[in-house]
């Protein structure tokens, strides 16, 4: 075991799959002799080289498509965004051209597409959005949210691993904040499974990234007054874990949806959908959201701290639902 | 001399400001020495502009439309048989369209079907420059180079007709399709240019393989206006990619002429601006295609990087067959009409005596008899089940195997500047 970031974790788990797999290799925007703006790739081409760890133009649709092209001759590319904001200049190569393409022409493209998310640092309206849900929202992809060191590690490993395109949403937020003991030895964590990051009685969380640390804070004051949390931290957002959403939600009858997304069109809306559709009869009352405002992220930190889920939201609205 | 002066006046600079200068200053001054080669043998300048009459805006063409025909330059490379190899393609790529539209006619294909009638010269002799383990991903007119990458006037007629054997099983229309294992051929998407920087992300993946690959696809003078056009070049030309990048200048972009998408005069001036060569060729001509084609394979077999080439010519039907082109002035059609790509193929076959008559009229009925058969084939072939709509979204229970195409990649550490 040793004990390393969020961020450190990222980076050992890409370092790991490019040592085993020559066919792993990276590109994006200053990843190269920088080291990439948040330094996963930090040392990268001193130790693999440049032909495997490549600085491209700023160019978001080429750094895609250029990924996805080297994909379709067997290799499996690991493309940076040095901010997942700036992934809508790609969309139209994510979404038209890689995310249809096993089901339009059978051409599998195992590529991902990773960088930094989240609010909370201060970083304004094109430094701190969620973008996961335009993502979830276009069949062929896979959509990645690690929340612990742990497995941003071992999913990350399991992504590059995969025959599909995912897209890795790593929480900038996390990056330094979080650390954790992990294992030395390679283990990956499977795409499309939760896990229960809290067990609890009373009523259920369902969360992801960054906000599984405020699920998880609002449940040390909740026991306090006797009310138990589970925190259900789905770590992949598509494919969803049906079964154990479903499973947490029969065990407390009563479940919070909570993520740093915007409300309207958020995950939370297709999670409301999945609980009535696989355990409607287990409610015990309204499933309840709590979310980002429906604006762009603010700049100024009271206008951001408003803007963004918190703890307090949390307690008040659990409290509120297990007397209900 | 003007350019042996700016050159004296460079290095002077350059000697007062060091080392580091000098080489930034020898850089630019050698992609300034790239010229666009032009390869035509006649260079038609009209101009359109929009006329207002009666109530009606429409374009008006001036310019010299009374110009005669130039023979075809002679090639540089083809021998007797390929250029009636090429000829056959363009011929199968013609008559494969026709039955399209007939097919079209009797309600059997689903939705439109679009056309590259005065263009197969383009598509036929350029993909005809490519070697089998070089890439090609073709737009919506390059049916032809599709035929000449081998997929069959079959699979292209079931992809308009949606039948469960087309090769997207249905899942898609059209030049829509591509092979990685055997062809070497990338879909296309709807949206234009997406595919310059996934064929420079081919060439990218060959290479870390240890293949330098020649890798062609093309852009219409109204898809050159995407912004992803600019990117996927810049890309292959900042990284020495072996893309060969057909600018087809059809002069019109769906109702859109050329002039109301950009001002240079030509297309290939765009090369200059990327550091790479740019060339232009008359695309009614198989043999300036395939030259020009041919040479920038070679450049990108020497991993010298991508080319430029923009081939002029005429869409010589509407965007699709909804489209009846009505916005085209008259004159420009009689003057295109006398430059059919094909006619003048088999003009320069027959007046050289590499084709008779009769040789002529074999391969014609040849070629017909082959679409017959490819037609009574896919007319007859079933529609694919409702229900395979659901499946095959992603890639999984090893339904394909991910390796790399060209062997294992090579993974030497190069580090090129080390500083102790």
């Amino acid at each position: 075991m040793s004990t390393v970031t969020y961020l450190e974790a990222i980076r050992q788990g890409i370092w790991e799959e490019m040592e085993r797999d020559p066919s792993v290799f990276c590109l994006g925007e200053d990843i190269g002799i920088y080291g990439g703006a948040f330094k996963v790739t930090d040392g990268f081409i001193d130790h693999f080289g440049p032909r495997r760890v490549i600085d491209t133009p700023i160019a978001e649709s080429a750094i895609v498509g250029a990924a996805f092209g080297a994909a379709l001759t067997g290799m499996r590319p690991i493309a940076e965004f040095q901010f997942m904001d700036f992934i809508g200049c790609a969309f139209n190569q994510i979404v038209n051209m890689v995310a249809k393409a096993h089901y339009r022409w059978g051409a599998p493209a195992p590529l991902v597409i990773r960088g930094p998310s989240g609010g909370n640092v201060h970083g304004g309206p094109f430094h701190s959005q969620n973008p996961e849900a335009w993502f979830v929202h276009a069949p062929g992809l896979k959509v990645v949210c690690p929340a612990s060191a742990y497995d941003a590690k071992g999913l990350i490993k399991a992504s590059i691993r995969d025959n599909n395109p995912v897209v890795f949403f790593e929480h900038k937020y996390l990056y330094r904040r979080i650390k954790e003991d992990i294992p030395d030895n390679d283990y990956v964590v499977p795409l499309g499974k939760a896990r229960v990051a809290r067990e609890g009685r009373d009523l259920s969380v369902v969360t992801y990234a960054a906000m599984v640390y405020v699920a998880l804070e609002a449940a040390e004051i909740l026991a306090k007054e006797g009310i138990e949390l589970e925190v259900l931290d789905l770590r992949t957002l598509s494919p969803l874990d049906r079964e154990a959403i479903a499973q947490t939600v029969r065990k407390t009858n009563k479940v919070i949806l909570l993520h740093e997304d915007v409300r309207t069109g958020g995950i939370a809306g297709e999670l409301g959908a999945i609980i009535n559709e696989e355990a409607f009869e287990d409610l015990d009352g309204p499933i309840v959201r709590i979310t980002a405002l429906d604006t762009p992220v603010p700049f100024s930190p009271p206008q951001e701290e408003y803007f963004l889920p918190k703890v307090s939201d949390l307690v008040r609205e659990a409290r509120r639902l297990k007397a209900y | 001399m003007a350019k042996k002066k700016t050159r004296a006046k460079s290095t002077n600079i350059a000697k007062s400001n060091g080392r580091g200068l000098r080489s930034l200053q020898s850089v630019a001054s050698n992609q300034r020495t790239y010229t666009v080669v032009d390869y035509r043998l006649e260079r038609p300048s009209f101009a359109l502009k929009q006329v207002r009459a009666a109530g009606h805006v429409h374009y008006e063409v001036t310019g010299d439309l009374s110009a005669p025909v130039p023979p075809l330059r002679e090639s540089k490379y083809l021998d007797k048989k390929q250029c009636i190899e090429i000829y056959r393609w363009m011929l199968l790529n013609r008559r494969m369209e026709a039955a399209l539209e007939n097919l079209y006619k009797q309600g059997k294909v689903v939705g439109g079907v679009y056309f590259g009638v005065g263009q197969e010269a383009c598509s036929c002799a350029s993909a005809y420059a490519l070697r089998p383990e070089d890439w090609m991903g073709p737009m919506i007119r390059n049916q032809g180079s599709l035929l000449v990458r081998g997929f069959s006037a079959c699979d292209i007629m079931m992809q308009y007709m949606a039948k469960a054997g087309s090769p997207t099983k249905g899942r898609d229309a059209s030049s829509h399709f591509g092979d990685i294992q055997a062809r070497n051929v990338v879909a296309p998407t709807s949206t234009l240019g997406d595919l310059i920087p996934v064929l420079a992300g081919v060439a990218l993946g060959a290479r870390l393989q240890g293949r330098n690959i020649a890798v062609m696809t093309y852009i219409g003078d109204g898809g050159q206006s995407t912004g992803v056009t600019y990117e996927g070049l810049n890309f292959a030309a900042v990284q020495k990619l072996g893309l060969v990048l057909f600018v087809e200048n059809n002069l019109w972009g769906y109702s859109t002429p050329c002039d109301m998408q950009f001002c240079v005069k030509d297309l290939a001036e765009r090369a200059i601006a990327y550091g790479i060569p740019g060339v232009i060729v008359d695309g009614t001509d198989a043999c300036q295609v395939y030259d020009a084609a041919r040479e920038a394979c070679e450049r990108a077999r020497r991993a010298e990087g991508p080319t430029l080439i923009e081939a002029k010519m005429m869409r010589m039907k509407g965007h699709a067959i909804h489209d009846a082109a009505e916005y085209v002035p008259k004159p420009l059609f009689e003057y295109w009409r006398k430059r059919d790509p094909i006619a003048r193929l088999e003009g320069f076959l027959l007046d050289k005596k590499w084709l008779t008559a009769g040789e002529n009229e074999k391969l014609i009925a040849d070629v017909e008899k082959q679409l017959g058969a490819d037609r009574e084939f896919a007319v007859s072939s079933p529609m694919p089940a409702p229900e395979t709509a659901a499946v095959g979204v992603y890639c999984e229970n090893g339904c394909h195997e991910i390796k790399p195409k060209y062997g294992a990649p090579k993974v030497a550490n190069e580090i090129l500047i080390r500083h102790s």
